[in-house]
């Protein structure tokens, strides 16, 4: 069995790449998926973590229903895209300014 | 082993028995959209979700008589007590709000069913997660209310509503990342889900290392993003320019019962009972000072009302948490005091602004002399804005009297500087927040203009504003008609199971 530190280091990384993705990449498909990198670095942390609490299972649980949210929650996202993409012809956020600060 | 799983399918009856509100809700998103799909009368799922918020509001009134003591559902994951009874009665009365609003409004016709669900979804993810007490139900039920948001901030089908709700998705799926993140970290700390029970303080009290504070603080900013408090607030301001008007005023009030709700519960908890190392006071008062400064101070710019009432709701967000940062019974009790209050007259101010978005006056210019035409619509308003702002004869008065007082009566306790310098903050910010409340006003009411527009005083705004008005009134001067319902709620945070006891 791998030690836990491996997992939760590993964990922080996906954690930080996606943080990283989605303050660096300009499309707003792209920050999705740095929002489903740091979604499943919490999974991978809540599953590791049940080496040191063998006797209970809320992690594993935890982590099903994080990964049915996180698919709700990029349906919602992609549809939202697709109508900015209908109505700007872009999906780059920073192109899209209609509301700002008069 | 045949008795174990009776006694938990017992348990698990019991606790949908005390569930009847959410239930009802459950039940109310489906009917919606059935109803939707077979008629196409625009009245019926209005009628419907009407019906829906005042029974589940009327099974709240029930509950509250019945509960003797809080009790522990479904083994932990939801708790019901006076307290959440209490915020989710006023989410019930904001979602009745939120329906009257968009019967009398124009631009959110098309999809009825649908918008309707999702405004009871929303209203129920309130529910739950004022009742959370489990990490897991935190994290559905803000998913409940944030996807729900993500789409009816889109509800006007126009360009505006589309960049509205990409930047609410955005924002909202990051804050909701970094919040999980928290969550995942305490449960390792303490190897349970549950954040009120035994095991959470254990096994936190003798380990308070960094990486509990950082957990902290990542789990503390998802609630702060709900309640649109100063770091995490950039989203506000647009998503209120581009929702249609009834959303806005929902946005603003139910989201935040929701966030504050959960906060109290949570920051009770990893403040170990006033053991922690870590001054989560200290934080919080940093967070509401800047709520405050940067809310008031960017609202004083702005030309659009709605742009103006989100910087306003950022403000008046600080004022909450400041309820929460006294850590004093009294002071929670006064925040929800805060909270109702607020509620009648964040939406007393947008159902005005929605009618005279109706009548074509958008931006503030526009209002310009509209105190001649529409006299009773605008003294409306102005009572409204005045109690936003804290002037008696209001009782934005006395909620902000009473948060003020119990801040005070935390720092002779405590003789924290940072509760003197909020003090500060706070008194100085309600003298600048009567420069731009009271410009609507000025422009309605000193600015002249020549137009002679016949209005029909018998408007259905003006009969639900004059409740509203008289409510606002009423608890100025006798604010213990209110205060006697909230002196009932208790805090007492131990876990008590329901009379079937499982090991």
């Amino acid at each position: 069995m791998f030690p836990i530190h491996h997992f939760l280091l590993l964990a922080a990384f996906l954690f930080c790449a996606g943080l990283l993705v989605i303050i660096v990449k300009r499309n707003a498909i792209m920050v999705l998926l740095g929002i489903e990198l740091m979604l499943n670095a919490s999974n991978l942390n809540l599953v590791a973590f049940n080496q040191l609490h063998p006797a209970q299972l809320g992690g594993q649980m935890f982590a099903l229903f994080v990964i049915i949210v996180a698919v709700c929650e990029a349906a919602v996202g992609l549809a939202i895209v697709l109508r900015i993409y209908q109505y700007y012809q872009t999906s780059v956020p920073d192109e899209i300014s209609e509301l700002r600060d008069s | 082993m045949e008795n174990d799983l009776r006694s938990t399918l017992d348990h698990i009856f019991e606790s949908l028995l005390v569930l009847g509100p959410e239930v009802i809700l459950s039940i109310g998103i489906l009917l919606v959209i059935i109803v939707g799909l077979v008629k196409k009368e625009h009245a019926i799922p209005t009628l419907l979700s009407l019906l829906i918020f005042s029974f589940s509001f009327l099974f709240i009134i029930a509950d509250w008589k019945a509960l003797a003591e809080p009790i522990s559902l479904f083994q932990g994951m939801l708790r019901q007590d006076t307290f959440s009874l209490y915020l989710r009665g006023l989410a019930d009365i904001a979602g009745i709000l939120t329906v009257l609003m968009s019967w009398r409004n124009q631009e959110s016709q098309r999809n009825l069913s649908e918008y309707y669900a999702l405004i009871i979804a929303a209203v129920l993810g309130t529910h739950l997660l004022v009742m959370s007490t489990n990490l897991l139900m935190v994290f559905l039920s803000l998913e409940l209310i944030s996807i729900s948001s993500y789409v009816l901030t889109g509800f006007v089908f126009d360009k505006k509503g589309a960049e509205g709700s990409l930047k609410y998705f955005l924002f909202g799926s990051v804050a909701s990342a970094v919040m999980l993140y928290g969550l995942s970290m305490f449960y390792g700390f303490t190897g349970t889900l549950d954040f009120t029970s035994e095991v959470f303080f254990t096994k936190l009290y003798p380990s308070q290392t960094p990486l509990f504070f950082i957990a902290g603080l990542m789990t503390v900013s998802g609630f702060l993003y709900k309640i649109a408090a100063a770091p995490l607030h950039p989203w506000a301001p647009d998503v209120y320019e581009a929702a249609p008007m009834p959303i806005v005023a929902f946005f603003s009030v139910v989201p935040k019962l929701a966030g504050i709700g959960v906060l109290t519960r949570f920051i009770m908890a990893i403040n170990l009972r006033g053991a922690a190392s870590y001054d989560w006071q200290f934080v919080l008062g940093i967070v509401a000072i800047l709520s405050l400064t940067v809310g008031n101070f960017s609202a004083l710019m702005q030309k659009n009302p709605k742009r103006l009432m989100a910087y306003s709701s950022i403000a008046q967000a600080g004022f909450l948490l400041i309820g929460v940062i006294a850590f004093l019974p009294q002071g929670i009790q006064f925040m929800l005091f805060y909270a109702t209050i607020y509620v009648v007259m964040n939406f007393l101010v947008f159902i005005y602004l929605q009618y005279f978005e109706k009548n074509g006056f958008v931006s503030i210019a526009e209002y310009s002399g509209i105190g001649k035409t529409f006299l009773w619509p605008s003294i409306f308003l102005l009572i409204a804005l005045i109690s936003l702002t804290g002037l008696p004869p209001t009782a934005g008065f006395t909620a902000k009297l009473f948060i003020f007082s119990s801040l005070w009566e935390a720092y002779q306790l405590t003789g924290k500087n940072i509760l003197v310098w909020l003090l500060i903050f706070g008194l100085l910010n309600t003298v600048v927040s009567l420069f731009y409340y009271l410009r609507i006003p000025y422009y309605a009411f000193i600015k002249n203009r020549e137009s002679e527009l016949k209005t029909n005083i018998l408007a259905f705004e003006n009969l639900f504003g004059f409740v509203l008005v008289l409510l606002i009134l009423l608890f100025f001067f006798s604010p213990g008609l209110l205060m006697g319902w909230i002196n009932k709620i208790t805090f007492v945070f131990v876990i008590r199971y329901p009379l079937s006891v499982i090991g």
